[in-house]
């Protein structure tokens, strides 16, 4: 016989101080995340400028957005670009790393150290870093690493077959050592008779790797992908820092234009607050869209 | 479940009720004329100006008991969404401060006061007429008058133009483009670069009026497919593809230091030049820019300063903007700018020569200020700025003809201006 479902009385006694000291999280979840969510989604049907009372104007944003923007497509296709190279290139280095230096010898957690430093780095601090490196003319450390060589000066920051390049360098140098650790801690998992068995039936270095280590360290790889997808679609410190110029954030020809800082630009410098809660929205659904993707390749590559 | 959901839908629409009360433009009930006026201005700049601007403020409330403005920093970073957070919520400052449209853009949306019930625009005769007119807005309202003023200069090694056997900077875009081979023949491996305006509309706009043209005719339609716009981009682009500016930004300092010889860069430099490059002491100097076959006409930007409209202190706050266009507000705020080594042109022309500037480099900017044209006021300008500028760089990078990137420029700015 199943039992008697409790009566709200009973429950309420039971887990009442549990609800109580539940309270102080729910009210800023409820007024930090649920709120102002709500309120964005809002303001995406409307034509809020920041200033005067929000227009009603249904899916005028959405429809403008998607078919009569150029520029939303510009940093749409960019944003695009940079995510595959920066999280394919970020995920492969991060593995590498974790392959080379995942021992517990001094030699190894030193390296993994150094390699994790950029993770725990302030990102503005970091960013101020590259640009200085790119600086142009002759002071600029690429420049003058350039000019050992006798090469001359490159104009980093005003070549726009440069950017992407630069953004996914600056990238996966910061990311990688995040993605090594839990490479390193994917790795340690793996129990080492998997191996030893495999090299008494004869398998290659190349043959464990694929047969052992690569499917057991699957699960690691979806969270490294998903989460790095997740980080780099929302781009924005390293345009604004690196490439903003005087008015435009995008840099020269808009070769830095990603989704995040066209946001920013169009609700924060030209008063589209509502267009720019509908890109929120859009680049929302881009993510959550991918990630499923993702999410569900994973599964289907566990059952084959 | 099904309770759930419905919960988690109410609670969503109630949500979503709740955003449709966003902001609101009601008048804001002002505060009793006799009780305290604690009034807040923000101010766009660096903690050493605010010093400056609160020096004026403490002669303002000296000389009105019961009033108190206290002048606060933002950064050029992220002062214009705190102003625009502001203005959302209707709470915030008394006055702002930020770049010359700032003003109108929170004006046109009801964020600031009309200055004209403050008798403001008495203060007309004393500005640079062409600043003035660019804080107006479009439709005559005046939500901010100019608070100081911004423009260009050239910044030149004194030592390498000997170098070339030159005896002085260029004084005309023929002169320049000589002075540029010379300079290579010297030695010089980069003659010329450009630091305010680079690869922007505001680099344009001085070779643009200084060839005779202008972004808009008198009656605000585009004017960027006449022979003068032509002309100007021609020369501008031959800065970069046959002088060897670089495209991309070095700031004036750094360049002059690196051996750049000459550098079009903004008044600020003029200020921290010695200090932040002690090497260059005595080796720099500074003059108007070169001037074009229509004369020297050179960007004049700068701040601009209003009252906002949630202020319960409009009176007051309307009154002290008004002030600040005293002698003893430009006398207090030259001194104090003086003191503190801060780069301020005061938006009064007759005030330039007590500017905290050594004689000579206030009689250089007393030069550019007195022929200076400002930014375009003309509607749907803003909203074009930036796609002008990507036009001027394609035309530059050259991803595209000139005649095609001006025509374009030109479409950008009618298709806005509707």
């Amino acid at each position: 016989m199943a039992p008697h479902a409790a009566s709200p009385r009973s429950r309420w006694r039971r887990h009442g101080t549990s609800y109580l000291m539940l309270l102080p999280f729910l009210g800023l979840f409820a007024g930090f995340l649920i709120w102002p969510l709500a309120n964005s989604l809002y303001l995406s049907f409307t034509s809020f400028d920041g200033v005067t009372v929000p227009r009603f104007t249904g899916l005028e944003n959405f429809r403008s957005l998607l078919f009569d923007d150029d520029r939303f497509r510009h940093a749409l296709g960019n944003t695009f670009i940079y995510v595959v190279a920066s999280v394919g290139l970020g995920t492969l280095l991060s593995l590498g790393l974790a392959l080379a230096f995942n021992g517990s010898s001094w030699p190894h957690r030193i390296m993994r150290t150094i390699f994790f430093l950029p993770s725990v780095t302030s990102t503005i601090a970091l960013m101020l870093l590259w640009k200085w490196i790119f600086n142009p003319g002759d002071y600029g450390l690429a420049n003058t690493a350039i000019s050992w060589f006798g090469g001359t000066a490159v104009e980093w920051l005003a070549t726009p077959g440069l950017t992407i390049p630069i953004l996914v360098l600056m990238s996966v140098w910061g990311g990688m050592g995040y993605g090594m650790v839990l490479y390193v801690s994917g790795l340690n998992t793996i129990p080492e008779e998997y191996y030893e068995a495999a090299r008494i039936d004869g398998a290659t270095d190349w043959q464990r790797f694929r047969r052992i280590t690569l499917p057991l360290l699957r699960p690691v790889t979806t969270y490294v992908v998903v989460t790095g997808l997740i980080g780099a679609f929302q781009i924005f410190e390293a345009v604004y820092i690196v490439f903003r110029g005087t008015n435009n954030i995008g840099g020269v020809l808009d070769s830095a234009l990603m989704i995040v800082p066209y946001l920013y630009d169009q609700g924060f410098t030209h008063f589209r607050l509502g267009y720019a809660s509908a890109i929120a929205w859009v680049l929302f659904l881009i993510i959550f869209a991918i990630s499923m993707v993702n999410l569900r390749i994973g599964r289907a590559l566990k059952e084959l | 479940m099904r309770r759930t959901t419905a919960a988690a839908c109410a609670a969503l629409l109630a949500a979503l009720g709740a955003g449709c009360a966003t902001s609101g433009t009601g008048p804001t009930k002002q505060a009793d004329a006799n009780a305290p006026a604690n009034l807040v201005w923000w101010s766009t700049g660096g903690d050493d100006e605010t010093a400056a601007f609160q020096k004026a403020a403490d002669l303002y409330a000296r000389s009105h008991p019961g009033v108190t403005i206290k002048v606060q920093t933002l950064s050029w970073d992220d002062a214009y969404a705190k102003m625009l957070a502001a203005s959302s919520s209707r709470s915030g400052p008394d006055l702002i401060s930020g770049g010359m449209t700032w003003t109108i853009q929170f004006g046109l949306r009801g964020g600031m006061i009309d200055l004209r019930s403050f008798g403001i625009e008495q203060l007309k005769t004393q500005a640079q007429p062409a600043q003035w007119k660019s804080a107006v807005s479009p439709d005559g309202t005046v939500y901010g008058i100019p608070l100081d003023m911004s423009t260009e200069a050239l910044y030149y090694r004194k030592d390498l133009l000997k170098k070339a056997g030159l005896d002085g900077p260029p004084k005309t875009w023929d002169e320049l483009t000589a002075d540029i081979a010379k300079l290579k023949a010297a030695g010089v491996k980069r003659p010329l670069s450009i630091d305010w305006g680079n690869l922007d509309w505001i680099g344009y706009f001085n070779f643009l009026y200084q060839a005779g043209g202008s972004f808009y005719t008198p009656d605000c339609k585009p004017s960027l497919d006449t022979p003068q716009a032509q002309r100007a981009l021609s020369y501008w682009i031959d800065l970069y593809r046959k002088g060897g500016a670089p495209t991309d930004t070095v700031a004036t300092p750094d360049a002059l230091e690196t051996g750049i010889a000459m550098v079009y860069g903004g008044n600020w430099n003029a200020k921290v030049l010695d200090t932040s490059k002690p090497k260059l002491k005595g080796k720099w100097a500074m003059a108007p820019l070169p001037a074009g076959p229509a004369g020297p006409t050179t960007f004049i930007g700068g701040r601009a300063v209003g009252v906002t409209s949630y202020s319960k202190h409009v009176q007051q706050a309307g009154d002290f903007v008004r002030f600040l266009y005293t002698d003893e507000a430009i006398d207090a705020i030259n001194a104090e700018s003086k003191a503190r080594n801060v780069s301020y042109l005061p938006p009064r022309p007759d005030k330039i020569g007590d500017a905290p500037f050594p004689p000579e480099q206030s009689a250089v900017f007393g030069d550019i200020i007195s022929t200076g044209a400002a930014a375009p006021g003309c509607p749907g300008w803003d909203e074009s700025a930036g796609d002008v500028a990507k036009q001027l760089q394609s035309a530059i990078l050259g991803k595209a003809d000139m005649k095609t990137a001006l025509s374009e420029a030109a479409k950008i700015m009618g298709r806005n201006a509707q």
